[in-house]
């Protein structure tokens, strides 16, 4: 009984003591993160490379780098990230599973994501014919696989095949095009330059992309902890400005944009120009898509959300964008 | 059919490595045993008693010299020559029944005769309701009797046997000399057995060859003539005995002297 | 009485709950046992990913962890009898044996995609690479544990090589095999998430059940997982324990 006894104690001090993690200072920079090669947050990069955060008067790190979104909100459950750039799909998955605690501050982009098939394939023409298929995504409850899923849903109701029939597996983006190539996949959704990247390559082409699958559709999300807002709401704002001057800029000087890309990516300018083609870098707060979000991912069974309406109130916070307006 | 045998000039020596020099072990011994006789080697340890008979079974071979089975030069093992050993060296993973048929399954004999086979010298050896008992459940004594049992079933015509009651408790030593005689007696198979125990060589054997301390050689030779089962405490074994007895320590005496 | 046993990992769920209650621990860092336990029902009845029930996922995987540990016996314990029988063989495999054993098999996943592609076949290879080796050198280290007496006693009874192999080296390297298949399937079980983590064509696996309520965000399923793997991991030995135990009656 006495060995139960110190097993016990030993057990139960480790647990605490791993519980909780003091309060940060307010001299520690902001710890941010982004998604490994995702076009899609350009901004960020932008933001970094002009000196945008310092010139908000705060200061920001890269705390991580991550191949898929899920494990982005795996970090904020372990409490390693304060705000990031991460798709809407795992970031809504994560709060509805009570997983952590973020709120949506800012749109990061709509669209730009692809289904590509082998650019030899032949009867590959359109989503029906991934019937019997094997298609790649990123994770489960990332925005690709939300994409794909709809893509099929839409094929069903059509009629024009039984998508059920469609093997749906995880590989990380960055093995993607290898497994394209080698034929262990038929099919991968990812987001740009991966697409962009298979074409350019020769290796693949686009059965259909964002656009053609839902347009317009949110895809990435700026995310802040709410413990972080709490503590240091000044600062979640500084990053915002910094975010809408980003996006703003790269609409207004695509030339440098690109080359930012091509430094964050490491993938060509050919490749990263025709990615950027197929985003919308936008920072308004999409509330409809949000719901759509919600109510599908119910109904794939990821998440109970009874009220989709009531969750995305909590979950998007446009006032914070609105308090920023007289700039 | 027993036969005999002769060793003719057998040397063995190991030769030199790093650690020692070349030491021989046996230095030129000569023996002839006639077909049906019961003839020790008694010798002190480390002689190269066991040595010999590694040789005669064709474990190992000799440096120089012969091996004559039935006058005929052996120089590799042959299935005319069994061995008893004297840790038994039965099968833990087969029952008393299975140790015994050992044998006859290499000879490749079928499943019911070599279970009758073995099941009569079951019941000679007294081991009935042992037969499916495996050795660890097995005293030592009986143990021993399944390994000579062992030997014994593939007839083979001239038995060796290595201090098979060595490692017994002194009572059951004597049960199984007894045993052992019994068989012998209504076998008469031809057995060279070698033993440091002067009693037991007396007891059982007509003849005994006394060896030296290393390099060995035949001190002498003793025959004897009362017959078997012998008194242990007769007037010729008793002689014998001494003398023996006396040879082996005066061979240990010249040993520590020429040190 | 045997429940006894049972009194240290009751307190300690015991202790886990009231923590749990308490608040003291973040649910989503550890959820309580009894969330857990939903967590299995949920994982059964409406499967992760959903439509993927447990016992499917559990389907695959002990197809996946036989199959590299059937190809790690019946490689490992011929090639194991032989190199106890010949020190020639021993002396030319042996360093080249030594020299791949402590790569750990996860390192050989990417090599097992290239080769292999994303599926049953890499998953089972990596399983493979685990077993094996235990396998292997419980058996040569059960032939050349064999009393060399033994051999001996068999040459006396004109045993011919084939004989001394069949009727002496594989009986009298049981025990050592045994041992070796016991540990050979608890590395193979325990390797078998990491390799469904190379991805698994099928969409079935514990690894890929694990892997997947990861990216939804589930811990209770997680754990609930994890347990699974534990149990039938726990199940696998005992019932080897016990076929040894009837196969070695004789020591």
């Amino acid at each position: 009984m006495r060995h139960t006894r110190n097993v016990l104690a030993i057990f139960i001090l480790s647990l605490l003591l791993t519980g909780h993690t003091p309060a940060h200072a307010d001299e520690k920079p902001v710890r941010m993160a982004y998604l490994q090669n995702d076009i899609h947050h350009l901004a960020f990069w932008v933001a970094l490379e002009k000196d945008f955060f310092r010139d908000e008067g705060v200061s920001v790190e890269v705390a991580g780098i991550f191949r898929a979104g899920p494990e982005i909100m795996t970090a904020f459950a372990a409490g390693a990230l304060d705000m990031a750039y991460v798709g809407e799909a795992p970031a809504t998955t994560a709060v509805a599973n009570k997983a952590v605690d973020v709120v949506a501050v800012a749109q990061v982009n709509t669209e730009g994501s692809a289904l590509v098939v082998a650019r030899e394939a032949s009867g590959m023409d359109s989503v029906a014919d991934l019937e019997g298929k094997t298609v790649a995504v990123p994770g489960h409850s990332t925005v690709q696989d939300f994409l794909l899923k709809k893509a099929l849903s839409k094929a069903m109701a059509d009629k024009q095949a039984d998508m059920g029939k469609v093997n749906i597996i995880v590989v990380k983006p960055p093995e993607m095009i290898g497994a394209l190539r080698t034929g262990q996949i038929d099919a991968f959704v990812a987001w740009e330059p991966y697409p962009s990247k298979a074409s350019t390559l020769g290796i693949g082409r686009n059965l259909a992309t964002s656009h053609d699958i839902w347009p317009g559709h949110p895809c990435c999300v700026l995310v802040s902890s709410s413990v972080f807002i709490g503590k240091a709401s000044d600062r979640v704002l500084g990053v915002l400005r910094a975010h809408v001057k980003a996006t703003e800029y790269i609409g207004a000087h695509p030339e440098e944009a690109l080359q930012i890309g091509v430094k964050y990516t490491g993938m060509d300018a050919k490749t990263v120009e025709t990615a950027m083609k197929n985003v919308h870098y936008t920072y308004e707060l999409n509330v409809e898509g949000e719901k759509e979000y919600v109510e599908f991912l119910s109904e794939l069974k990821y998440i109970k959300v009874p009220d989709a309406g009531a969750f995305t109130e909590r979950f998007l916070r446009p006032d914070m964008l609105k308090s920023l307006q007289p700039q | 059919m027993a036969i005999s045998l002769e060793l003719y000039d057998l040397t063995k020596m190991f030769p030199a490595d790093r650690s020692s020099e070349s030491v021989v072990v046996i230095n030129g011994f000569h023996c002839r045993i006639e077909k049906g006789q019961f003839v020790s080697i008694v010798g002190p340890s480390g002689c190269g008693k066991t040595t010999i008979l590694r040789i005669i079974a064709g474990l190992e071979s000799a440096t120089s010299g012969q091996v004559l089975l039935d006058g005929k030069a052996v120089t590799k093992r042959d299935e005319r020559v069994g061995l008893v050993f004297q840790e038994f060296a039965l099968y833990p993973w087969r029952t008393t029944i299975q140790n015994i048929e050992m044998g006859l399954e290499i000879k490749g004999m079928a499943k019911k005769d070599r279970t009758s086979a073995a099941m009569e010298y079951i019941r000679n050896f007294g081991l009935d309701g042992f037969e499916n008992r495996y050795p660890k459940e097995l005293s030592g004594g009986m143990k021993q009797r399944v390994a000579i049992a062992r030997t014994l079933i593939v007839n083979p015509e001239v038995v060796l046997m290595d201090e098979p009651f060595g490692s017994l408790d002194s009572q059951t030593r004597n049960d199984m000399q007894d045993f052992l005689m019994d068989v012998w007696i209504r076998r008469k198979d031809t057995i060279l057995f070698v033993t440091h125990n002067v009693d037991e060589a007396v007891y059982l054997s007509e003849r005994i060859f006394v060896l030296s301390e290393r390099p060995t050689r035949v001190l002498r030779r003793f025959d004897l003539d009362a017959p078997r089962p012998r008194d242990r405490t007769g007037e010729e074994s008793n002689r014998v005995r001494r003398e023996i007895l006396n040879l082996l320590a005066d061979s240990k005496r010249n040993l520590f002297q020429s040190v | 009485m045997k429940w006894k046993r049972f009194l240290p990992p009751l307190v300690v769920v015991a202790v886990w709950q009231g923590l749990c209650l308490l608040e003291l621990i973040p649910a989503f860092k550890l959820p309580s046992p009894v969330s857990v336990a939903l967590g299995l029902k949920d994982l059964i009845v409406v499967g992760m990913p959903p439509g993927h029930p447990l016992q499917t996922h559990i389907g695959y995987s002990l197809y996946r962890v036989f199959l590299g540990y059937g190809f790690a016996v019946i490689i490992g314990v011929p090639m194991g009898i032989a190199m106890g029988w010949s020190s020639k063989l021993r002396d030319a495999i042996g360093p080249l044996i030594e020299m791949v054993r402590p790569i750990p098999p996860l390192a050989w996943i990417p090599i097992a995609i290239l080769w292999f592609g994303i599926g049953t076949p890499s998953a089972a290879f990596i399983i493979f690479l685990g077993a094996f080796f235990p396998i292997l050198l419980n058996t040569v280290s059960g032939v050349l544990s064999i009393d060399k007496l033994l051999i001996e006693a068999a040459r006396t009874l004109n045993a011919t090589n084939r004989d001394v192999f069949l009727k002496i080296l594989v009986p009298g390297s049981v025990p050592a095999i045994m041992t070796g298949l016991r540990i050979g399937i608890g590395i193979g079980w325990m390797t078998l998430v990491a390799a469904e983590f190379t991805g698994v064509k099928q969409g079935y696996g514990l690894g890929y059940m694990i892997m997947t309520a990861r990216d939804i965000q589930r811990p209770d399923e997680i754990i609930a997982g994890m347990l699974v793997i534990g149990v039938i991991g726990l199940g696998i030995d005992w019932g080897l324990r016990l076929w040894e135990r009837r196969l070695i009656r004789w020591r």
